[in-house]
């Protein structure tokens, strides 16, 4: 019932879409897979006639059942569109934060897609909306509807998106990475809703992502795009278990996955595993790298926290108790108690929200509201963050950044003092160890892809050589491919250099490739901590169950 | 491996060019025009800004006389040329001294914030809710007229802005990752402040100074037209203005003259400035 026949889209001279064709019909979920820049998301776009004016379609056309919805020469018949779009075909995007208005009540906003294309009238619209707040699975629908986006939980405001979505019954559903910004509980649940969705509306759906796993999960056919090509369809299973392009293999391979295990670990340069305490190699682990002890980690704000806390229940009123109530403490890491050896990788594991930052941040000395104890034996650990975008600065060439933790530990210690040719000895040394060119001294940030960065990043924390770093979510903002690469750096540095690590992450099969040790946390509470392949067999609370069983 | 394949030299060099635009090509010959005539205008005018000659009152311009003359002969062209030249010089000082003051200041509050920030914004809040032309009339009339008053009480006037500016800046950096590493890194509060912020924010603190200056232009030739700017003899825009104003009829070009450079003036930096804004917007 869609086609999209040969589509190229270019941007200026740059062809982002070369040739595409796909082919949807009638309650059909057909994933679209690529890694960023692949130009899945361009294609979606098109399809629903929302990219930007600056976009040319050089060649090709796109076809709903017989009507020619967009073709190459002509420019976009934005009339034509505005009759499909809603009530024919619609889209769920990835962002529910930003899709929604935040100035308007959610009701309101879902309200406005049938004003504009039934005749129906306020209660009837009222009532529709509710009853499709109730089938997306809002249970609590009177008060979704007259919330505003920022009093919804991310998952709550992405099941409006798809409220919205869905209420017209259109015959075609486009999902932009619908599940990517969610913690993996919710994500599950919104996979099963589009299912039930597609299942019950019969209406087709063009989910696009990167994550395979997902893919596998929801999809009837996939299409795998790279460079604005797409190098192989098919059924879901055909492509992803039995890969025929060199491409998609790779893609494949890339997806950390329990179920090839973790025999690649010791190949990466690992030779002991000093978290079980036996000390193979002959040395016995000394000490651990640190230490905590009964470590809880509050936050002590004028009632800031408290109004929060009431806010939960009552709306966001203003509160004159939480106003007058100084030094109120809210607690969010309940008595830790664990401690990681030298050369050892703990994960830690948790949904947003669970108190993974604070904890780390506890750990690194930047957040000071703590009781308990902190020990550590190592140099001052350092951190490697999420965003390989955010955490180098722009304006300084790598060279430069690379020589800062030298420059700053040797301002602290005048023994540690480097002259400036050693300083710049030891980055290039750094630099190549990373897997960095040496022509990349001289470069820009801004010059570097993310993976380039994350590398970047990674041989700044290690250049003052630590022995522990804390890694947030290290790789989570990175394709597929680029993870794998990064994942193998760490292992392979982490042989190298006797590096004792805090791996932390939302992802469970990341996790289970990269760490000896496992620890589980929820709501401030580290609920079991264990070898990883014991919890991974057996684990002991349920939660550590669903997280397993969600991301399977 | 992907970091082998890549080059990024051909692309970068395609980046550069595109940052290069209209508006900055403009802006800067308009106020390369500007400055260069201010700053001839100090050493050599084409006549003496002070010869008065009785035959040539009035004369419209002319190719002897570019701008025409004033009431008492006096050739406008040079005396725009010097009051420019004073205009921009007076401007450039007053953004020079309340931009170090607001880089300072806004770097302390901005980042470290607490009591400091309270005090310092609560006095430049003070200092904003005043017309800025009233505070500089009493800054005047408290220190006296003269031209390096008239910088000081300028200044003065112009730090809050500056300040404020800085201060958004370095609070929405002082948590920026990098930043957060810097401090892992036990880096000191000064080099964090002025070594890993500090470049971090120019291309926003160059948009606001280039403002600044237009409203320096602007605040100088509004006191020289009240008369507690530049005093004459000298020439100056304002006080150009000011007098023209009996003679718009017989003698327009009197008042266009000065009129009009305030505006090339004004235009060109907004223009230049603009440039650099859409430069520095492609920036990541």
């Amino acid at each position: 019932m869609i086609k999209i026949e040969e589509l190229s889209v270019a941007f200026g001279d740059t062809e982002v879409v070369k040739n595409v064709s796909l082919e949807l019909r009638d309650g059909e979920i057909l994933g679209v897979v690529g890694e960023s820049g692949s130009g899945k998301s361009v294609t979606a776009l098109t399809l629903m006639g929302l990219v930007s004016d600056a976009a040319k379609v050089t060649s090709g056309r796109i076809l709903f059942d017989d009507v020619i919805l967009r073709e190459a020469g002509r420019p976009c018949d934005k009339a034509l569109y505005r009759k499909f779009q809603g009530s024919e075909m619609s889209m769920v995007f990835q962002e529910p934060q930003t899709s929604l208005n935040p100035t308007q009540k959610v009701g309101r906003q879902v309200e406005e897609v049938l004003l504009l294309h039934t005749k129906l009238d306020r209660g009837e619209i009222r009532d529709k909306v509710l009853e499709t707040f109730r089938a997306v699975g809002l249970q609590d629908a009177e008060r979704v509807y007259v919330s505003y986006p920022h009093q919804l939980s991310g998952g709550m405001r992405q099941r409006a998106m798809i409220a919205m979505a869905v209420i017209l019954h259109p015959r075609l559903i486009v999902a932009d990475e619908p599940t990517t910004a969610l913690d993996v509980t919710i994500q599950n649940q919104i996979v099963e809703l589009l299912r039930k969705i597609n299942a019950e509306q019969n209406n087709a759906m063009l989910f696009i992502t990167h994550d395979l796993h997902l893919a596998r999960r929801i999809c009837h056919r996939v299409a795998v795009m790279k460079d604005g090509c797409v190098v192989e369809t098919g059924t879901a299973e055909e492509v992803l278990d039995h890969p025929g392009e060199a491409y998609t293999k790779r893609l494949v391979e890339a997806v950390p996955s329990r179920v090839r295990g973790r025999e690649g670990r010791t190949a990466g340069g690992r030779t002991c595993n000093p978290g079980s305490l036996t000390g193979e190699n002959g040395k016995a682990p000394s000490e651990p790298v640190l230490q905590v002890r009964d470590l809880s980690v509050y936050y002590q704000d004028g009632g800031q926290a408290l109004a929060e806390e009431e806010g939960r229940e009552g709306g966001n009123r203003f509160s004159l108790k939480a106003f007058f109530r100084r030094n109120y403490r809210q607690y969010v890491v309940h008595h830790a108690d664990f401690e990681i050896w030298p050369g050892e990788s703990l994960g830690l594991v948790g949904e947003s929200g669970c108190g993974k930052t604070s904890l780390s941040k506890a750990i690194l000395g930047i957040n000071h509201y703590i009781e308990g104890n902190i020990v550590h034996h190592s140099v001052r650990p350092q951190m490697v963050f999420q965003d390989p975008y955010s955490s180098l600065n722009p304006t300084k060439t790598i060279g430069w950044l690379l020589q800062e933790p030298l420059r700053a530990a040797g301002r602290l210690d005048k023994s540690l003092a480097m002259t400036k040719a050693d300083r710049e000895a030891a980055a290039y040394d750094m630099l190549r160890r990373v897997g960095l060119e040496e022509a990349y001294f001289h470069r820009k940030p801004s010059e570097l892809s993310g993976g380039q960065r994350q590398r970047v990043s990674i041989a700044q924390a290690l250049i003052t050589n630590p022995g522990f770093i804390v890694a947030d979510e290290p790789v989570s903002a990175l394709d597929v491919t680029i993870q794998a690469q990064i994942m193998e750096l760490i292992l392979k540095l982490q042989g190298e250099m006797n590096l004792a690590c805090l791996f932390i992450s939302h992802d469970i099969n990341v996790v289970y490739r990269m760490c000896d040790r496992i620890m589980v946390m929820k709501d401030g509470q580290i609920l079991e901590i264990g070898e990883t392949e014991e919890v991974f067999s057996h684990p002991k609370e349920d939660y550590t169950k669903l997280l397993l069983c969600n991301s399977q | 491996m992907e970091n082998t394949k890549y080059t990024g030299k051909t692309e970068v060099k395609k980046v550069k060019n595109k940052r290069w635009n209209k508006y900055l090509t403009a802006g800067m010959v308009m106020t390369g025009i500007a400055v260069t005539l201010g700053i001839v205008g100090f050493f050599w005018t084409p006549y003496s800004t002070t010869a008065m000659s009785a035959a040539e009152k009035f004369a419209p311009p002319s190719l002897r006389h570019f701008f025409g003359t004033d009431n008492f002969g006096r050739d406008i062209f040079s005396r725009v040329m010097q009051g420019m030249g004073t205009s921009i010089l007076i401007s450039s000082l007053v953004v020079f001294f309340s931009g170090a003051a607001g880089i300072f200041l806004g770097a302390l509050t901005g980042y470290f914030g607490g009591l400091v920030d309270e005090v310092v914004m609560r006095i430049t809040d003070a200092l904003n809710g005043f017309p800025s032309i009233l505070l500089t009339l009493v800054i005047i009339s408290l220190l006296g007229i003269g031209m390096q008053n008239v910088i000081i009480s300028l200044g003065l006037v112009f730090v809050p802005g500056f300040v404020r500016i800085v201060r958004s800046e370095f609070i929405r950096l002082r948590d920026a990752d990098y930043i957060k590493r810097a401090r892992m890194m036990r880096v000191g509060n000064f080099r964090i402040l002025f070594v890993h912020i500090l470049p971090n924010i120019f291309s926003v603190f160059w948009v606001s100074v280039m403002i600044g200056f237009n409203n320096a232009i602007l605040a100088e030739s509004g006191m020289s037209y009240l008369g507690i700017g530049v005093q004459p003899p000298d020439a100056s825009l304002g006080k150009m203005l000011s007098d023209a104003q009996g003679y718009l009829q017989t003698a327009p070009w009197y008042a266009l003259a000065p009129g009009l450079t305030i505006v090339w003036v004004v235009l060109g930096f907004s223009l230049f400035s603009e440039g650099i804004r859409r430069k520095g917007g492609t920036q990541r």
